[in-house]
């Protein structure tokens, strides 16, 4: 099995780590103390660049040089900000992060915040995870008592400590802007950009903003070098991914896989079980639902960056939704673009308007009283959408609709000619997880 | 709308970029959608508003075409860069605002025949110039039920609002009450209150002007008219000495709103009113407006025609007594000149002052550097001394807002609280002791120092005008007057004192009394007043409502309010803007210029001209201030009239004591707790009364309990006021509102409203 827990340290360790004393036996902190007594910042934003790490929230953007935008100069503090908002469809790698695993979670953002000279870190993590904000609390307070967090972290001359805040219960809360709209106090909507985060996030400050697992991957990399990460997958797709795996496959679940060394079929039929007996593939979301769906002639495409995007798609947050052929790709769009109308803002007009209306239309194509020219419509709406919307949520939250209306569009085709889609069959008649 | 920005074209620093096929350049910095429409090319927009601070770019609708941008590109927050290729109009930037519109008119009623934005309606607009003839929307739409009722005077029409965020950004950036917000998220948002409450305060009702559809309208207005039935006037506001710019929509004679100007006077109120403002023209109609002329003759009162009426007030002036007249507050720079040729013609001899504070003292700060209102926002420091502005010259508390949020330091020091304190940093001077206070201030080192100064609470405190011009001189700063009096300023300019007529008149050396616009036994020095009327013989009245002057006159001539008349006023910072007639005045009144005009001829002595505009003219000619100005040169947007001659910051030194015992008396004043809020019906739900404020210790000392009623004994009068005790006011001073109509605080205070105490006792 390609299975390779470097990031689920709790896995590899054969225990949970949510006590101090068994994440520093795993190792834990090493990591931070290497960075503290032998690099300077420089260096460590350097280890971080060069160990070709690219951000797991789901834009994919490089860490390091995200932390090099970090002015130097600036009058104002500095902050880190971890993204733990984790509401992707599909996707709940982060969470086992965060319950299982919390101070490797606390120990990447410290480091991340020695790089780029920060003052504070915050955790913004999604009001539904309660447990999990607990359990990050709980462990705050360990690191604080064990010296890792507050004045001198680890004995250094490093001041930094941590704040968890729980947000309220909003997709849009995860897009970065929004975040930082909804610490400071105010509606969770997305800024203007720009400036950017790094140059004007929190309260106006140099912010890096990171997801939970691109932040709990630091200390492995400061720990085992940023050459050692970037052997693992190739040269714009290094290290391991978490891989969130759910939908019609029998062992749904999170992996974690080196990236280019698996391809979607293992994902599904090795790693994950394939389906139940009698049914084949239909389709897959392979980074969360924000992306184009794909059919049975993906199977075959390794898990990374570049060739999901040769195939059309995006390796996202790795939130991997799998159908098989039981259930309707028609309903299913419906719910994936109920979900987008749902958790629109409603600040910018094409994506509050938009997401509405494509709601609508496949609501009525589910309900028997489609129109063959609805199919051209969505395309039409779908591209008065993107590339004119304030951010992200919009621009890629019709791709699964325009994607399924292209790959599957004798499906919809076939629901507009008669008379919708029916009711779908109950999903557990065979017990999953076996 | 003040939807784009001014740009100066000719400005230095220009950036060069191509714009729809043109070579073209504006300031570097300049947004795009502003930098085009200067340069004859609107980009449509729905939620930018520079007025409202950085752009947001939320409704999407100002998108363009930029090469080597990926997708379209919004021009409300894309700045002009050196050789950007931009395109407006290209298949591409019209789709994208076609699909704005499409997506903005898919959940929107289209109730244009009964919206009352119909005619004057951004969307309504831009859809015909920029938009899809057609929907391919066949779903139901989204409805609310409609309307709500946002506040007493504001309806809120949820399915018509394309959340666009200008009213909540109004509410939370500019007027900074925090009391709008957008709830719910996705195509189900709608704006509330924060609260839940209505909305209230002191400027809520521009948040009617900036909405760009009709999801906000005016209660008051609703339904009384069509653009296409109205006339639209660009006039003055004439309830504070701030000199706001509006614009007055008149219907069959009347004035049916009131709104801010299309193009705001970015030095004065940048296209921001008070609900004052706006609302308080609901008064032009009320009960007490006088509307038929009256002579009173042996007990009887009959009416008359006003020709009837100017020959019965000339008999009586011409009749050869000593002759006292009184030019109220309101008059206009015409009627005080024409009040003052009188003095000098036909009733030669005459005395005549304006009803308004001597300040003796005051040229000493009035002489030194003027600022504009406009002038605050640039400021690194603003210092307010005295007063309270956001009651009394509401719209200066906006500017100092926007001055803080910009950076700069806001230091406030003065006898009472007020709404501005908490921005800043709060003086709390001793009552009387204001010289004390600023000489102690410690100011910070700013690029740029605007003083703006009370002129009330400094004419009561002349050692602390020098005090401050000493300040406002070694800093090289510059300042406003807090002016207590709407046209304070333009009858000062004219020369006109403010104390001859009532010594004479105590002294009974007035026979006759013409009053303008002048209602002493309602003002400060109330008391003092009546009892030097009850000396006069024969009264005339020029005036728009009746008062215990009218009621005690001879001869009563209707005059034309500020909504019906040709005039200047000057603002309290030295601007000269001009009154526009935006109604008809009723059928028994006149303009004043006219009727003092009409009183001349009458007496012999006829003026050689026969308008508003010359007589100014003449004014001006005759009056070095206004030397220079006329009509034209004041144009739309005013003119300054010159500055006071320089007078040295050392003329008084000690404080001026305050006559009488008891508690030192502070005056306060409440926006709605004026006669013209009191006469407005669209006020109605927040006009406030008079009341005693006492900290409760001294409630405590005097025995008085919070709500009971008091006896307030000065020198000069006395009145009964309910109580108030709060812990915000501090002891050792008796805070009572002034400006309410009946409530008689101004009994109180001496008429040059100086200094005084009052014994407080139960009633
Ligand atoms: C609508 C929307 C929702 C998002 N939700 C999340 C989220 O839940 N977690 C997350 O890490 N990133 C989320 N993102 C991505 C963030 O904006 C941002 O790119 C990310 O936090 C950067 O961290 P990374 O570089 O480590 O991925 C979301 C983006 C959008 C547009
Ligand atoms: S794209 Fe949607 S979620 Fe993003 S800002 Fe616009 S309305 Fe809000
Ligand atoms: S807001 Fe404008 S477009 Fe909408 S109904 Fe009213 S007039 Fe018509
Ligand atoms: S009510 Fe008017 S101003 Fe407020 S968001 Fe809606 S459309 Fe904009
Ligand atoms: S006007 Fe530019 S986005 Fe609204």
């Amino acid at each position: 099995m390609p299975i390779r827990n470097v990031v689920y340290r709790q896995r590899e360790a054969g225990q949970v780590l949510t006590d101090l004393s068994d994440y520093r036996r795993a190792g834990g902190y090493e990591a931070l103390r290497t960075a503290l007594t032998e690099m300077d910042r420089d260096e460590t934003v350097y280890a971080f660049v060069r160990s070709g790490l690219r951000g797991r929230g789901g834009a994919g953007f490089p860490m390091g040089r995200k932390a090099s935008f970090i002015p130097k100069d600036s009058v104002l503090p500095a902050y880190v900000v971890c993204n733990a908002d984790e509401s992707e469809p599909g996707t709940f790698k982060d969470r086992e992060l965060m319950e299982t695993n919390p101070f490797q979670l606390l120990e990447g953002i410290t480091l991340a915040g020695y790089a780029i000279g920060a003052v504070r870190g915050y955790i913004y993590i999604r009001g539904e995870y309660e447990h999990q904000a607990r359990i990050l609390d709980a462990a705050i307070a360990q690191a604080r008592t064990a010296g890792f967090l507050g004045q001198g972290v680890a004995g250094s001359g490093f001041d930094f400590d941590i704040t968890l805040y729980r947000g309220a219960g909003a997709y849009i809360c995860g897009e970065e802007t929004a975040l930082l709209e909804s610490l400071e106090g105010k509606r969770g909507q997305p800024r203007l950009k720009p400036p950017f985060p790094a140059v004007a996030g929190l309260y106006a400050s140099p912010t890096l903003i990171n997801n939970v697992e691109t932040l709990s991957a630091l200390p492995a990399i400061i720990e085992h070098g940023a050459d050692w990460y970037a052997s693992m997958g190739t040269e714009k797709s290094t290290g391991t991914k978490l891989f969130s795996i759910s939908g019609h496959v029998m062992k749904p679940g999170n992996y974690e896989i080196v990236l280019h060394d698996t391809t979607l079929r293992e994902l599904v039929y090795d790693i994950a079980g394939g389906f139940r007996p009698g049914r084949e593939f239909a389709a897959a979301w392979v980074g969360g639902s924000s992306v184009n769906v794909l059919g049975p002639e993906s199977l075959d495409t390794p898990l990374d960056y570049e060739s999901m995007a040769e195939a059309g798609s995006s390796l996202g947050s790795a939130g991997c939704i799998v159908m098989d052929d039981s259930g309707s790709i028609v309903r299913a769009t419906l719910r994936l673009a109920q979900f987008y109308r749902h958790e629109s803002c409603g600040k910018c007009t094409p994506c509050r308007e938009g997401t509405l209306w494509l709601e609508r239309i496949l609501q009525r194509i589910v309900d028997g009283e489609g129109r063959m020219e609805d199919l051209e419509l969505i395309e039409s709406l779908a591209g008065r959408m993107v590339g004119r919307v304030l951010c992200a949520l919009a621009d890629t939250g019709v791709l699964p609709v325009t994607s399924a209306v292209r790959r599957f569009r004798d499906d919809f085709v076939h629901a507009i000619e008669n008379g919708g889609v029916p009711r779908p069959e109950p999903m557990m008649e065979v017990p999953v997880g076996g | 709308m003040a939807d784009y920005a001014p740009v100066d074209l000719t400005a230095e620093g220009q950036v060069e970029f191509e714009l729809n096929g043109r070579r073209v350049s504006a300031p570097a910095g300049t947004m795009l959608v502003d930098a085009a429409y200067a340069l004859g090319v609107e980009v449509p927009i729905f939620c930018y508003e520079p007025r409202l601070g950085a752009p947001i770019g939320a409704c999407r609708m100002c998108l363009v075409e930029i090469e080597g941008m990926r997708g379209l590109q919004t021009a409300c927050s894309t700045p002009v860069q050196p050789d950007m290729v931009v395109r407006t109009n290209s298949d591409i930037a019209k789709d994208g605002q076609d699909g704005v519109l499409e997506f903005l008119l898919e959940n929107h009623p289209l109730d244009c025949p009964v919206c009352d934005k119909g005619g004057e309606c951004p969307l309504q607009d831009r859809t015909f110039r920029f938009g899809p003839g057609r929907t391919r929307f066949v779903e139901a739409k989204r409805h609310f039920p409609k309307p709500l009722d946002l506040s007493s005077v504001i309806a809120l029409d949820r399915e018509r609002c394309i959340s666009c965020y200008r009213c909540v950004r109004f509410s939370q950036d500019v007027a900074e009450d925090k009391a709008l917000v957008m709830q719910e998220r996705g195509a189900a948002a709608e704006i509330a209150t924060l609260t839940g409450d209505q909305y209230e305060g002191r400027f809520t009702g521009n948040v009617i002007d900036i909405c760009p559809v009709g999801a906000l309208t005016s209660i008051p207005y609703r339904f009384t008219a069509r653009p296409w039935d109205v006339t639209n006037t660009p006039s003055i506001c004439g309830h504070d000495a701030t000199g706001t710019n509006v614009e007055l929509t008149l219907r069959e004679g009347h004035v049916a709103r009131v709104t801010a100007r299309p193009e705001p006077n970015y030095a004065v109120e940048e296209g921001w009113l008070s609900d004052l403002s706006r609302f308080a023209y609901e008064g032009n109609r009320a009960p007490d407006r006088l509307t038929a002329p009256l002579i009173r003759d042996d007990g009887r009162v009959k009416e008359a025609s006003l020709d009837d009426a100017v020959d019965a007030a000339a008999l009586v002036l011409g009749r050869g007594g000593r002759v006292g007249i009184l030019v109220g507050p309101t008059a206009t720079v015409e009627e005080g000149f024409l009040a003052q040729e009188l003095a000098r013609t036909a009733l030669g001899g005459a005395r005549i002052q304006r009803l308004g504070i001597p300040g003796a003292g005051l040229d000493a700060i009035r002489s030194q550097p003027r600022a504009e209102l406009g002038d605050i926002d640039g400021a690194g420091l603003v210092v307010i001394v005295g007063g309270d502005p956001p009651n009394q010259q509401s719209i200066v508390e906006l500017r100092v807002r926007k001055a803080r949020r910009r950076g700069a330091a806001v230091i406030t020091v003065g006898p009472r609280p007020h709404a501005l304190e908490p921005v800043g940093t709060a003086v709390r001077s001793e009552p009387g002791r204001l010289a004390a206070a600023i000489a102690a201030l410690d100011l910070p080192e700013a690029a740029s120092t605007i003083v703006l100064w009370d002129e009330a609470d400094l004419a009561a405190e002349p050692d602390a005008a020098g005090a401050l011009a000493r300040i406002v001189g070694d800093r090289g700063a510059s300042q406003i007057e807090l002016g207590a009096d709407v046209n304070g300023a333009g009858l000062r300019a004219l020369g006109l004192g403010a104390g001859d007529v009532l010594e004479a008149a105590a002294a009974g050396e007035i026979d006759t009394l013409l009053t303008i616009h002048a209602d002493p036994l309602d003002g400060p020095g109330a008391a003092d007043w009546g009892w030097a009327l009850g000396r006069v013989r024969a009264r005339i009245a020029i005036a728009a409502y009746a008062s215990a002057v009218t009621d005690a006159s001879t001869v009563v001539i209707p005059a034309a309010t500020h909504y019906e008349t040709d005039g200047v006023y000057v603002s309290m910072t030295g601007r000269a803007q001009r009154l526009r007639p935006g109604a008809t005045a009723p059928a028994g009144a006149a303009p004043g210029w006219e009727l003092l005009i009409a009183l001349a001829h009458r007496l012999g002595a006829p003026p050689p001209y026969r308008s508003a505009a010359r007589a100014f003219a003449a004014a001006a000619a005759a009056r070095p201030a206004l030397a220079g100005l006329d009509y034209d040169v004041i144009g739309v947007l005013g003119a300054p009239v010159a500055a006071v001659t320089p007078v040295s910051p050392n003329g008084v030194n000690g404080p001026r004591e305050a006559a009488g015992t008891g508690l030192p008396l502070v005056t306060t004043t409440r926006i709605f707790g004026n006669a013209a809020a009191h006469r407005s019906e669209a006020l109605a739900s927040v006009r406030t009364g008079a009341e005693l404020v006492l900290n409760p210790a001294e409630g405590e000392r005097l025995g008085i309990a919070d709500g009971a009623r008091a006896r307030l004994r000065s020198p000069h009068g006395e009145c009964i006021l309910a109580v108030r005790l709060a812990a915000d006011h501090p002891a050792g001073a008796a805070f009572a509102t002034t400006g309410v109509p009946g409530a008689g605080v101004e009994r109180l205070l001496p008429a040059d409203r100086g200094p005084v105490n009052v014994e407080i006792e139960a009633p």
